[in-house]
């Protein structure tokens, strides 16, 4: 398993593309970060209240799940709780049906379950409306940080792609023009769209209410167009009220250096009017149906470890993935299938495979870098610490076995 | 190599021999023996062999890189683990003269404190490694033996309080001991934290004996984010006449020189050092070290620049007010 890591290592360290814009993205979000503490300083205290918050939750984590159940139902949404990856796939699919033309958001949940490649699978056709997101499904790889997948591709390669994939007449010259060419093609897409799938930033457990925090504006293009919305969100993401939500949402864009978000979205329910004799009708610009799939897929029972718990915080800013000197040399090519960088180490010992992130967890340097960008506090090179642990006592019990 | 023969290396010498690469044993007191430092007291210097270490790391890990990719590290893999330490002990050759640098760090520091007028004792053959590789790789148990060794030597010799002279030696000492190591109660010092102190209650001011020239700090990682030591280190150097530059990262903030994980990644963590001596560079060619590894880390990458631990420069001061 590590042999592996340190080849995908190897190949990332000799791709002058993917060191080049990573180095670029990890100092640009430095300056951001610092910048936005520096000119909006209550967020660093909106932030000890969303660790605070997200504290009670992962205390009571079954007692929130089913609140958060409750409301949605209460506002005509229709929850669902899946116990893994392959039931939350099984789930989506059947609300999907088949031959549907099916536009996402990006999500890492998404990615965790492998849901886009299941529902192309069943016969449906399936588009990734993030830029970033879209690239890497054309490229067939995986995203390279939590909030810009596509970091590791030069704008020639996003061309040269787009024309070999999608055979848009572009030249790499200019990135509007990139740009442009990307939003004429999915815009097609996300008017005849069947279903809008999106991740969740935050899940309100006092109203149903469910927040995604974006830039680009694809996203509320797909929860909005489409007459189904489908939100697929693990459980971590839920939070005691909206206004608890709110706050997580905003912390999360300032640490990743994107404050003030360029928009915020609040899904609580089907839209609908009863603008006509009081009768309430369904559906009247946006989706009359919202589906919500909450996935547990290892978090219940992390959130009874004592060390993993400590993951379940994380709002997945990718701070500290910008801020490690082994992610810098390395992105998402150090961690595990899906989650990679410090915090991707226990995210892929929850929803993944243990090994795997215990053999990652050997290169971490144990800097301590990550914990003190945390916004969360997350002690994450304890996290690491812990888990090259268990890779020893794993090893050391096989060679027992076989002397 | 294979990571699981390195991690046996490590274990299997250091419950063995107490060090964990093949070296002489006595490369842990060797530079003290012309410094007639007292054998009894209190409070003694432990220099935890982290600096002493320094050229076998090098060596080890230039013959890692050497064979990152090669057959010859699938045919090790299959090697049994005493046949592996074996390779290891025949292939492992340190550089004479970064022996003596590594001497001549510790005798610096040596002198350094008994110019401050601190009275302390050595421990000699009782100044051991304190297991910081076993226990960041993971390797607890091995650790834990060790670490109880390492106590019941340094209980039999009296010691109640300790000076480091590192980083690692430091932290594992001050807050990893203490959970590990059952009735660990010793007082644990760094030595810049003491010069600093001793510099502070000075009732006249030292003289100046640099002119102003320009280094650049790099800040070991656990001193700036495990053990607040960030102030003494620039206020000695300061006042030795240096002018002090900070990188883009630093202090709290410090950025890794990637020796932690040399021995898995050759090829990555000299990425990681090449970074970060480009960003040091960028202010200063002079740059000052703290921590052995990182030393080790930056000279392994370094062209042009010159790599000096602080104690070496802040002893410049000593030789020249010594003949004055």
């Amino acid at each position: 398993m590590l042999t592996d890591i340190l080849r995908d290592v190897r190949r990332a360290l000799e791709d002058p593309i993917l060191q080049e814009s990573v180095s670029r993205a990890a100092a640009s979000n430095e300056e951001n970060v610092a910048r936005v503490l520096s000119h909006y300083p209550e967020l660093a205290k909106l932030a000890r209240e969303v660790e605070e918050a997200k504290k009670r939750v992962l205390s009571r984590l079954d007692e929130y799940i089913e609140a958060t159940m409750e409301s949605l139902r209460r506002v005509k949404a229709r929850p669902y709780f899946a116990e893994n990856g392959e039931e939350a796939r099984e789930l989506i699919a059947r609300v999907v049906g088949s031959n549907k033309l099916v536009v996402m958001s990006k999500s890492m949940v998404a990615e965790e379950i492998g849901l886009r490649e299941y529902l192309e699978m069943n016969g449906n056709e399936v588009w990734e409306t993030d830029l970033g997101q879209l690239l890497v499904q054309l490229e067939g790889g995986k995203p390279m940080h939590t909030l810009a997948p596509a970091i590791h591709m030069s704008k020639d390669a996003a061309a040269k792609l787009l024309s070999e994939k999608l055979g848009l007449a572009v030249s790499s010259s200019s990135p509007d023009e990139l740009v442009a060419s990307i939003r004429e093609f999915l815009r097609a897409k996300l008017t005849r769209a069947d279903v809008g799938i999106t991740g969740a930033n935050a899940i309100a457990a006092d109203t149903g209410a469910v927040l995604l925090v974006e830039n680009e504006g694809n996203i509320r293009l797909v929860a909005g167009m489409p007459r189904k919305h489908i939100v697929v969100a693990g459980v971590d993401k839920i939070l005691p009220s909206l206004v608890d939500a709110f706050k997580a949402v905003i912390v999360q864009s300032a640490y990743a250096g994107l404050y003030p978000p360029t928009y915020v979205n609040i899904t609580a329910g089907p839209s609908s009017t009863a603008d006509i004799e009081l009768q309430r009708v369904y559906g009247v610009h946006g989706p009359p149906e919202v589906h919500v799939v909450l996935v547990d897929n290892g978090r219940r029972e992390a959130a009874r470890h004592s060390v993993l718990s400590e993951q379940l915080r994380c709002i997945r800013c990718g701070r500290c993935q910008l801020e490690c000197p082994v992610w810098q040399h390395t992105a998402n090519n150090w961690g595990g299938r899906v989650y990679g960088g410090p915090m991707g180490l226990g995210w892929t010992a929850i929803t993944e495979d243990m090994s795997r992130a215990a053999a990652a967890a050997m290169l971490c340097l144990l800097c301590k870098r990550c914990d003190s960008v945390c916004p969360m506090r997350i002690p994450l090179s304890r996290i690491a610490r812990w888990l090259k642990r268990y890779y020893v006592c794993a090893f050391t019990a096989t060679e027992k076995r076989q002397p | 190599m294979d990571i699981n023969s390195i991690l046996h290396i490590i274990a299997e010498n250091t419950l063995r021999t107490g060090l964990p690469l093949p070296a002489p044993r006595d490369i842990a007191y060797h530079w003290a023996k012309p410094l007639n430092l007292p054998r009894s007291g209190s409070m003694f210097l432990y220099t935890g062999v982290m600096y002493q270490l320094m050229p076998y790391i090098k060596s080890f890990v230039a013959i890692l890189e050497r064979f990152e990719d090669s057959r010859l590290a699938k045919a090790l893999r299959l090697a049994a683990s005493p046949k592996l330490t074996g390779l290891a002990r025949a292939a492992i050759k340190p550089e004479r003269d970064e022996i003596e640098l590594a001497e001549s760090i510790l005798t610096s520091i040596a002198r350094l404190l008994a110019r401050a007028g601190i009275n302390y004792a050595y421990l000699y053959e009782d100044d051991m490694y304190t297991g910081v590789i076993l226990y960041d790789m993971g390797l607890e148990e091995a650790f834990q033996e060790h670490a109880a060794r390492v106590y019941e030597r340094l209980r039999r010799r009296g010691a109640k309080k300790l000076i480091t002279v590192d980083p690692h030696t430091t932290y594992m000492l001050r807050h990893v001991y203490p959970k590990y190591v059952d009735g660990f109660d010793i007082e644990v010092v760094n030595y810049l934290e003491l010069l600093d102190e001793a510099l502070a209650g000075r009732a006249q001011p030292a003289p100046r004996l640099w002119s102003g020239e320009r280094v650049v700090v790099h800040d070991p990682c656990l001193y700036a984010r495990a053990l607040k030591l960030v102030k003494q280190p620039r206020r000695l150097l300061e006042h030795a006449g240096l002018t002090v530059l900070e990188p883009r990262r630093s202090g709290r903030m410090t950025y890794c020189c990637g020796g932690p994980i040399e021995a898995l990644s050759p090829r990555l963590a000299g990425r990681i050092a090449s970074t970060r001596l480009r960003e040091l560079r960028e202010k200063a060619p002079v740059i000052v070290t703290m921590c052995p590894i990182c030393f080790v880390s930056f000279s392994r990458v370094a062209k042009n620049e010159t790599i000096v631990d602080i104690s070496i420069i802040l002893s410049k001061t000593l030789r020249q007010d010594e003949e004055a």
